[in-house]
């Protein structure tokens, strides 16, 4: 069984032991069937989006679609007009 | 004018919404979508909210079933007259004919994403649930068109989805139909019939789901890794450090089907696992958008469904996700069929269904 708990902690999240053995036994599954994707010849570019867009910057104006009170109001906790997070600083 | 229901990852000012998911509990939406925006001008009413699967991943995997979504059970029901959902993995397509609706998806870049909460960022896209095909385009043509808000947008302003073609060819990928079963397999035939045919070949058909499961899982660990319990939703108690915050808020606020897509999509994104998984990923799927033929055919024939294995069937619901095309799905004889057009060709869909409902 693949051991994915190196990944769990890049995902930010922490599995008990039976939800631990389903995704990996899920992930084998998985990458099992990736192995197909060995046999294509990829002589490509990859490619990032389906749009053929180029990149256009806006003028360089300030706009306000959300005011500081309204984002503050989703906060989880907040102090003095600050979202309060824990110390991240010794 | 009409009715209409919002799957719950659409966002609508100061009404909570929180697409399935526990982490964004008691959420209140501090914005607008652009496609609410447009409907409300155009005298529409909101009649709610769809509850729907953790930010619209199916259950692959849990008991390897798709049910019926709720937007859908919406509109069969008569609750509502239509209701815009987002169709990543195919769970609309496939469900809608189930339930005697009919879904239409439209091109990528053509229906503003702006309020709409991200899942696959490549293939996001705001579709309709509707009763039928000309009725659901109706509506399309209510809400597609050019956003300042979404940059990753076609220029036009509006779409003119009436048809103009007088003939239409189907591509009917023979090997890929026959794995179906035999009452679809009659039913393609006989939808057949009624236009010109060619056969095709999908050639990539085989690692269309891998494909979308790479890229996809990359992408939704990618869009959940701002669920962090810092500016908005929930937050678990009992943290000691910021790091623990981060790990319980998301161990509890998460649903496991996400959690398998997160740390899938680490796994594909770390350093040794790049290059053969996601880069090469993003490889074949230059190669599918490149291998398609669209000027020997106007529109590529799929059927519903050629497994019970919900994985399986992915690689049928796939490749307009992959390559951003439009498509319809509807039933055609109690089969659902799939209809998959080239960009911005809509059109040619919304005149199939009156040739074929003759």
């Amino acid at each position: 069984m693949i051991d994915i708990r190196k990944y769990e902690g890049m995902a930010k999240v922490s599995l008990s032991e039976t939800e631990r053995n389903w995704v990996s036994s899920c992930a084998e599954l998985l990458l099992k069937s990736f192995d197909e994707l060995e046999k294509i010849d990829t002589d490509a570019e990859p490619l990032i989006t389906v749009l053929d867009i180029k990149n256009v910057f806006r003028e360089d104006v300030a706009s306000k679609i959300i005011s500081r009170e309204e984002l503050l109001s989703n906060a989880p906790e907040q102090y003095d007009g600050y979202i309060q997070v824990p110390k991240t600083l010794e | 004018m009409y009715r209409i229901v919002l799957e719950d990852s659409i966002m609508q000012e100061n009404k909570p919404v929180t697409a399935g998911s526990k982490i964004l509990d008691k959420f209140v939406s501090p914005l607008t979508a652009t496609v609410v925006n447009k409907l409300l001008d155009h005298g529409n009413t909101i009649v709610g909210k769809a509850k729907m699967n953790e930010f619209g991943i199916p259950n692959f995997f849990i008991d390897g079933s798709i049910e019926i979504p709720e937007a859908i059970k919406a509109v069969s029901d008569d609750i509502a007259d239509y209701a815009l959902c987002n169709d990543v993995f195919g769970q609309y397509r496939q469900k809608a004919t189930e339930a005697g609706c009919c879904y239409i998806h439209p091109t990528y870049g053509t229906v503003s994403r702006f309020g709409l909460i991200p899942l696959v960022s490549s293939m996001d896209q705001i579709g309709v649930v509707c009763k039928s095909i000309p009725e659901g385009f109706k509506l399309l043509s209510q809400i597609a068109g050019s956003d300042g808000h979404d940059g990753a947008m076609f220029p036009e302003k509006s779409y003119d989805y009436a048809n103009t073609k007088p003939s239409i060819t189907l591509g009917i990928p023979e090997a890929i139909v026959s794995k179906a079963d035999q009452e679809t397999q009659n039913a393609i035939k006989d939808f057949a019939g009624i236009f010109n045919t060619v056969c095709m070949d999908l050639e990539y058909f085989d690692v269309h789901k891998q494909v979308m499961m790479i890229l996809s899982s990359a992408e939704i660990s990618n869009n959940i890794s701002r669920y962090d319990g810092i500016k908005f939703g929930y937050r678990a108690s009992g943290y000691k450090t910021l790091d623990d915050l981060y790990i319980k808020t998301r161990t509890e606020g998460l649903g496991l089907e996400t959690k398998l897509a997160a740390i899938m999509g680490a796994m594909v994104l770390s350093q040794n696992q790049y290059a053969p998984y996601y880069e090469k990923a993003m490889k074949i799927r230059r190669l599918i958008k490149e291998s398609l033929q669209f000027s020997e055919y106007d529109i590529i024939v799929l059927p519903g469904s050629i497994s019970e294995d919900s994985y399986e069937n992915l690689s049928l619901y796939a490749l307009p996700n992959l390559a951003g095309l439009p498509c319809v799905s509807f039933a055609y004889k109690g089969q659902c069929i799939q209809l998959i057009a080239n960009v911005k060709n809509e059109k040619i869909l919304s005149s199939v269904w009156e040739v074929c409902m003759a």
